[in-house]
């Protein structure tokens, strides 16, 4: 049997054709888009940043829950004052819940390393 | 006809290029002949559905001729649709000659000049905006600084999505915003990308379609937020410019004294405002509203506004 073309090498074989078609204009800007947009798939694939942000946050709550779950009660309870800026551990986890999703989304922005290396 | 009746003379049109059309609004740059004169123009018009929170394009020339008026550099609104003209919402001016893509220049060797007299340029022509008296400006909406944060949260609540670092922003912005009254018409979108620039700095400003009644602090905020520099994040005024010297050039030009404490906080609502425009663009692509890769793709810009917010918020500045 042939060997099998894993998701991400596929993802990025398609980022590479876009990256490579002879456009003008618009046209252009938004194909360099849609190669930046399976830029953002294929590092999603390789670095699974959900797991990531799920431990920051369940470091800061003191137990697992799914992470659409964690990140509603975090809300809900800064919503109602019960968090705030100043309680100690929350902007920490914060800041290590949201490198892991800027490193996927956007791994050359400026802030990332100079919040990372804070 | 309605060039005809703005310019008392026969017209005619040369030429008609869309700069840019979607579901929200047209620009075309027309060129036209007045007389014997050349007559460069652009004209704008509200398509069927236009942008959440933003003026109808009339109401938009109106606070922009307002601001001629009061000496800040805009091009002359040349005509405004009627009822008659069965154009729908538009309005036509003048255009004016500029570099209007901040990424060019805010990098090229050409306008190192230009970005030289730009923090200056940019303080003196808020400072004369904020001094217009509010009684003049019609039709503006606007509110308390307390109002306006809660519209935000409301405006975030829509999308129903939970980010706890823009909680975390709300959260840090009402334990510091206080509820000053709006007491200066603001332009609402002072960027790098809405000036028009040439060799000498300044030619215009362009895009007052979120123009309000607001604090004058907000648009000095606004100007500094992160991603206007476009990359040059050192220097934090537009990506040309240094903080002490806009409050410097701008009380020197009749402007507020700048309280330090209370521009970061306008810097930190300008992110989460930029933070929330991304949910909204990504959020327009996900409804149908306006299908585009690119406004998918900002939608996963907000994981950079969360990390600007955070550093903001630990450190006093990104």
């Amino acid at each position: 049997m042939a060997e099998q073309i894993e998701m991400q090498a596929l993802v990025e074989a398609v980022a590479d054709f876009v990256r490579g078609l002879q456009l003008e204009g618009q046209a252009a800007f938004h194909a360099r888009v849609a190669a930046g947009a399976l830029g953002i798939v294929a590092r999603e694939l390789a670095q699974a940043p959900r797991a990531a942000e799920a431990a920051a946050l369940a470091g800061f709550l003191g137990r697992e829950a799914p992470l659409d779950t964690m990140r509603a009660e975090l809300c809900g309870r800064l919503r109602m004052r019960q968090l705030t800026p100043e309680t100690p551990g929350l902007v920490e986890a914060l800041t290590a819940a949201t490198l892991a999703r800027l490193r996927v989304d956007n791994p050359r922005y400026p802030t990332l390393e100079r919040l990372g290396a804070a | 006809m309605v060039l005809a009746r703005a310019a008392r003379v026969p017209v005619r049109i040369e030429r008609m290029v869309a700069l840019t059309g979607g579901a929200s609004s047209e620009t075309w740059s027309v060129d036209a002949q007045r007389g014997r004169e050349r007559w460069p123009l652009i004209v704008q018009r509200a398509a069927a559905e236009p942008e959440p929170g933003t003026l109808a394009r009339a109401a938009q020339a109106g606070v922009q001729a307002l601001a001629g008026r009061h000496g800040v550099p805009v091009a002359g609104v040349v005509a405004v649709f009627g009822e008659r003209d069965g154009l729908g919402d538009g309005f036509v001016m003048d255009r004016l000659e500029g570099e209007a893509l901040a990424p060019r220049w805010l990098k090229d060797e050409g306008f190192a000049g230009a970005r030289a007299a730009l923090t200056g340029q940019c303080a003196a022509v808020l400072a004369r905006l904020h001094a217009v008296p509010v009684a003049e400006a019609e039709g503006l909406r606007g509110g308390s600084t307390n109002a306006q944060l809660l519209a935000m949260f409301e405006n975030y609540r829509r999308f129903r999505v939970d980010l706890p670092v823009f909680d975390l922003a709300f959260a840090w912005i009402a334990e510091r915003c206080g509820d000053a009254p709006a007491d200066a018409i603001v332009h609402g979108d002072f960027r790098s990308g809405n000036l028009l620039v040439g060799r000498q700095g300044l030619v215009a400003v362009l895009d007052w379609e979120l123009a309000h009644l607001g604090s004058g602090a907000e648009d000095l905020g606004w100007l500094c937020v992160n991603a206007w520099r476009f990359g040059v994040w050192q220097k934090p005024v537009g990506g040309f410019g240094e903080r002490e010297d806009l409050y410097r050039a701008y009380a020197d030009a009749g402007g507020a004294a700048i309280d330090r404490a209370r521009a970061h906080m306008w810097e930190v609502w300008g992110t989460l405002r930029w933070g929330l425009a991304c949910l909204q663009l990504g959020h327009d692509h996900v409804s149908g509203r306006v299908r585009s890769v690119e406004r998918a793709a900002i939608g996963r810009r907000v994981s950079e506004v969360e990390a600007d917010l955070l550093h903001l918020i630990r450190f006093g500045s990104v």
